[in-house]
This record gives C-alpha cells, structure tokens and sequence, in this order.
C-alpha cells in the first residue's frame, strides 16, 4: 500500500478512537457503578449520588460485607440453581441440538428436507412469544417448580441446530464414508469423527444455550417462582422490589450474576465469533 | 411430518438375502433411515412438544370450539380493547424507534473496529461486555441509575442541565426502555457484523484505494454487500428480540406511566397471571405469533439475495 494511505490510515484510526473510548466508557459505566456500588457499606451507596462528587465514584473505604451476606443468605441458593440449570441446559442441549445437526447435514434420507423445514418453522416462533401457554402446560404435566422445568426449554434450540449443521455440512462426506466401510457406527461417525472436528461451533452454540438459559426471566418468573429453585435474575429482581432494600446487597448479587457469564464470554469470546462467521456468511 | 412415514423400500432381489455381502448402497438406505430416526427423535419431540403444541394449545384456548360464542370472540375482545390496543401501538413505536437505534450503531461501531486503531480488541471487548448481564439484572441497575435524585442526574447537572423525568414520566419512560435495551443490545449486534466484515477479503478494500476510493465509496460498494447475510439475521433477530421485550418493562415500569411502556409481552403475562384471562392472554399470543412470523417473511423479501 502506499505510503501516504497508511498515514492516512493511521490518521482516522486515531481519530476513530475519539468515537470509539467514549462509547466502551458508556458500555462500561453502569456495571462499574455497580461495581464500586456493591463494595460499599449499604449507607454509604445513596450519600454521594447526588448532587455528583468525586465520592460518587470513589468508596470512602471499600468492604466485601455485602457479598459475604449475599453469598451466606437464600441468595446463594439462586446462583446454585442457575449454575445447575445453566450446565444440564448447555450440556443436553449441545448433545440433542448436535444429533439433529448431524442428520440433516451427513444422512441422506428421503424427508430430509420436511424434517428442516419443521426446524426453520418451530425456530420462526420465538420461546418466549409462546412461554405463556407453554407455562399452562408444563404446570399439568408436574413441571411447576423443578430443575426439568426450567432445563427443558434449551432442548432443541433452533438456532444451534441450525449452527451445527452449518458446519457439519462442511465435513466432507468422504471421511464419514470411509469410517462407516471400517466398520464404524453412525454414532461412532458423529462421536468420533464429527464432534472432535467441531469444536468452534459447539462452544458458539454452547454460549448461545448458556446465554439463552442464564438471560432467562420470564420463564423462571412463571414456572419456577419457589424459593428453592429460583434462579439468580428472578431472585434480584425480587429482592429489589422488596420494601427496605439493601441496595449493596442487591449490587452485590447483580454482580455475581454477571460475573460468570462475563468470564466465560472472555475465555470464549474468539471460538464465539469465529463460528458465527461460519454460520452467518459463508456456506 | 416430522419423522418419517413411509417404510424404505423393501429389497427387490430375496435370493441374495443370505449371501455374504449385501449391496452397499440398498443397505445403507435402511440403516440411514434407522440413524436419522435415532439422530432426530429428540429434537422432532423437543420441538413439536415447545414450540408447535403450545402454539396450537393457544389456540384451542383462545378459539372457543364447540361453544356457542362466536368464534373470533377473543379476538374481537382483545381488538376493542383500549389497553391491548395501547400496547400494539406502544410496541409498534419502539420498534420503529429502537430498530433502526440499534442496526444503525452497531453497525457504524463494527466499521469503526474492524479499522486499525490502537487496542482494538479492547474497545470492542468493553462494549460487548453488556450482554454478560442478565437483562432483568441490568434493568435492576439501570432502575437505580435512573432515579429522580440518581446518578444520570447527577450527571447531567453537573453538566448544567435540568433533571430528566427518566422513568416517571409517560413522555419520556419508553425513550428511557430504548436506551436500556439499547445498552444491552448494540454490542452483541456489532459482534456478529464485526465477524461479517472480516470474512470480506481485505484485497477487495486495497484495490478499491488504489483505485482511489474514500471511506464513504468503500464502505457502499464493498462493505455493505459483502455484509448482507450478517445484516439480514442482525435485522430479523434484533426486531423479533425487541418485539419480545419483557424484563426491562417488568423491572422499570411495569407498563406505566399510563401504559406508555406497556408492550405486548408485558400485556399479555399481566392477563395471564394478574387478571387470570388465559383466553384473552392466549389471542394475545397468537396475535405475536402471527406479528412475529409476519415480520420475518417481510424482512427476509424486502432484502435481496438467496444465494
């Protein structure tokens, strides 16, 4: 490239960075408010506030009083309950949504085609457009207030179907036909050959399961009100509605409930966007 | 439908039954049909029993068979009613507005970083960030930060301006849902036009500049095109997850003041479980449905390009 395009280049990148600070500063904010907010005493958090000081964003001495209450009150019992739901939603989800992805990708059988077709069709009605009647009857079937209730709906997901047969249609049909003249079984083909070539994409449709089952709040909100199952969002949106709330409690308890998936975006986050690429522009 | 009906066909050649190898392409069809079968059954269940029941139980509930009210009388309730009516309105609003907020954005941020400039990774890193926090734990935050006497007025008087009437107000309440939903969504939108530029090949970007195309030029004739697919699936899921909002109203307003933020995922749980109306709820749901679906076949016309 010439070399006055690369200065010129070097020019707008710096200037992009007078767009592109202020808005990760805005991003970023609220959950470093949050941040500071739960490490102070339960008092200290609305004396600064207003009118704005430098106390509004430096603690007058920073204590971890409030996530030791939080994680010895009911409120761990929530985060539990999410790690739970949030594990068996990922793991048997993965397992059903990677069966079907490699069916419609590697076998060649007639109705192949009516079999997606039903997949796109149950994918264009959004869960939660139909989570109310739903809630009607997992409440006739026994599922109000148990972990099955809540784990079910990422069974079948849609969208990480459809991910995984992306990229399973990738796979060339040649190695699995040579698999199966050595013998090998057509489970043996997917354990064996396809998911240990799959990686990216089962850790981008893992992350879309745990996000969808860790985002949840309607759900839970109808089918798993019980305290011994309540999930962490339900459990803080409670706690906040209550009369006397501990406001550095409830940062505290926010903070823990974004802590998790934050750090499994960051260890995850290239796989995450690598797969989509392979899924949203390439065939 | 879902699995399959008809039987393979039955082998033609029955002498041949007890030789030592079969012919590999009539076997394979037969135990192809057992795999997919085996393969699919739980998906075909999980779907037809979470997505495709429920949506044929609402509408047994709200389509009174074998009664002698009128059929569409659910319906014809539910459109006379002003609140429901109010709640289509008041959705059909903010997705007009906060569409357009949230594409436009993201998609300027991911031009933006996808550019050489220094720690770039970091930048789009940051702004990610928000979609780690569970919608209704954001909203929680955002309720706190949007009080009266709370910390975005603060802000803004310390920059000398007036107080703003973030959540209390039914002029401003919805304006105030869009910057939350907004705060959550532009980053994770940007992440998948982010990935879409990059899969564009940069020689494509070199010799447009030494043909001496600017920005602008480059940006049309190159970026745009080489980003439909990604922008279409950003357009359809970011307008059907706007049309589904619920834990931001539930949290922050709960439909009020005077129903400016009552969306219709809001109105339909409070018929549901506040009012205990299951027939009205369920029309109500199939009313989304049919919007949802409606909305999609639109966006997925309106753009060119099946390739």
């Amino acid at each position: 490239m010439a070399e006055h395009a690369l200065r010129r280049e070097r020019r707008t990148g710096n200037l992009s960075l007078l767009i592109a600070v202020p808005v990760a500063i805005v991003s970023i904010a609220p959950l470093l408010w949050a941040l500071i907010s739960s490490l102070r005493a339960g008092d200290e958090i609305f004396a600064h506030l207003y009118p704005l000081t430098w106390r509004t964003v430096v603690p007058e001495s920073i204590t971890l009083d409030n996530y030791i209450a939080v994680l010895t009150g009911p409120f761990a019992m929530s985060l539990v309950n999410s790690v739970i739901v949030a594990f068996f939603s990922v793991t048997i989800g993965l397992f059903v949504a990677a069966m079907a992805g490699f069916a419609l990708a590697a076998l060649d059988f007639p109705g192949r085609g009516a079999v997606f077709a039903l997949m796109v069709v149950s994918f264009l009605i959004p869960f939660e457009a139909i989570a109310i009647p739903l809630s009607t009857s997992f409440r006739d079937w026994g599922l109000a207030n148990t972990y099955a209730g809540l784990i079910l709906p990422a069974i079948g997901n849609g969208l990480s179907i459809f991910l995984l047969r992306q990229f399973f249609l990738g796979i060339p049909k040649s190695l699995s036909e040579a698999a199966r003249l050595d013998g090998l079984s057509w489970f043996g083909v997917f354990w064996r050959i396809y998911l240990p070539l799959s990686k990216a994409p089962l850790v981008g449709a893992g992350l879309i399961l745990f996000v969808f089952q860790w985002q949840s709040f309607l759900w839970p909100l109808l089918i798993a009100p019980a305290p011994s199952v309540r999930v962490a969002p339900v459990a803080i949106a409670d706690f906040a509605q209550e009369a006397g709330v501990d406001y550095g409690q409830m940062f505290a308890g926010a903070i823990l409930a974004s802590a998790i998936p934050l750090i499994l975006l960051l260890l995850f986050q290239r796989q995450f966007t690598n797969s989509l690429a392979s899924s949203g522009s390439k065939e | 439908m879902a699995t399959p009906l008809r039987e393979p066909a039955p082998a033609r050649d029955r002498t041949t039954a007890g030789a030592p190898a079969p012919v590999p392409r009539r076997r394979t069809s037969r135990d192809v049909w057992t795999a997919a079968l085996f393969f699919l059954a739980p998906a075909v269940v999980a779907l037809l029993a979470l997505r495709i029941i429920p949506t044929l139980s609402a509408v047994e509930t709200s389509i009174p068979f074998g009664t002698d009210r009128a059929l569409l009388s659910n319906f014809t309730y539910i459109f006379s009613d002003p609140d429901f009516l109010g709640s289509l309105r008041v959705t059909l609003l903010f997705s007009l507005v906060v569409n357009p907020i949230q594409i436009g954005l993201a998609l300027a941020l991911a031009v933006l970083l996808t550019k050489k400039l220094p720690a770039v990774g970091l930048w789009r890193t940051l702004i990610l960030l928000p979609i780690a926090v569970p919608q209704a734990v954001s909203a929680i935050i955002w309720l706190v930060l949007m009080r009266p006497d709370g910390p975005l007025n603060g802000v803004a008087n310390a920059l000398g301006l007036p107080s703003v009437p973030w959540l209390v107000s039914p002029d401003v309440a919805l304006a105030s849902i869009v910057i939350v939903c907004s705060w959550v969504g532009v980053g994770y939108w940007m992440t998948f036009l982010v990935t879409g530029i990059r899969d564009i090949p940069t020689s494509l970007y070199e010799a447009s500049s030494i043909d001496g195309a600017n920005g602008w030029q480059q940006f049309r004739s190159i970026t745009l095109p080489g980003l439909r697919r990604p922008l279409l699936f950003v357009l359809v899921a970011d307008t059907v997850s706007n049309l589904l909002i619920f834990a931001p109203v539930r949290v922050l307003t709960q439909g009020g003041p005077q129903g400016s933020t009552n969306m219709i995922m809001y109105d339909i749980s409070e018929r549901a479980y506040t009012l205990g109306d299951t027939q009205a709820a369920s029309a109500g749901t199939l009313v989304l449905v049919v919007i949802v679906v409606a909305i999609v076949a639109v966006q997925f016309r309106l753009l060119p390009g099946k390739d």
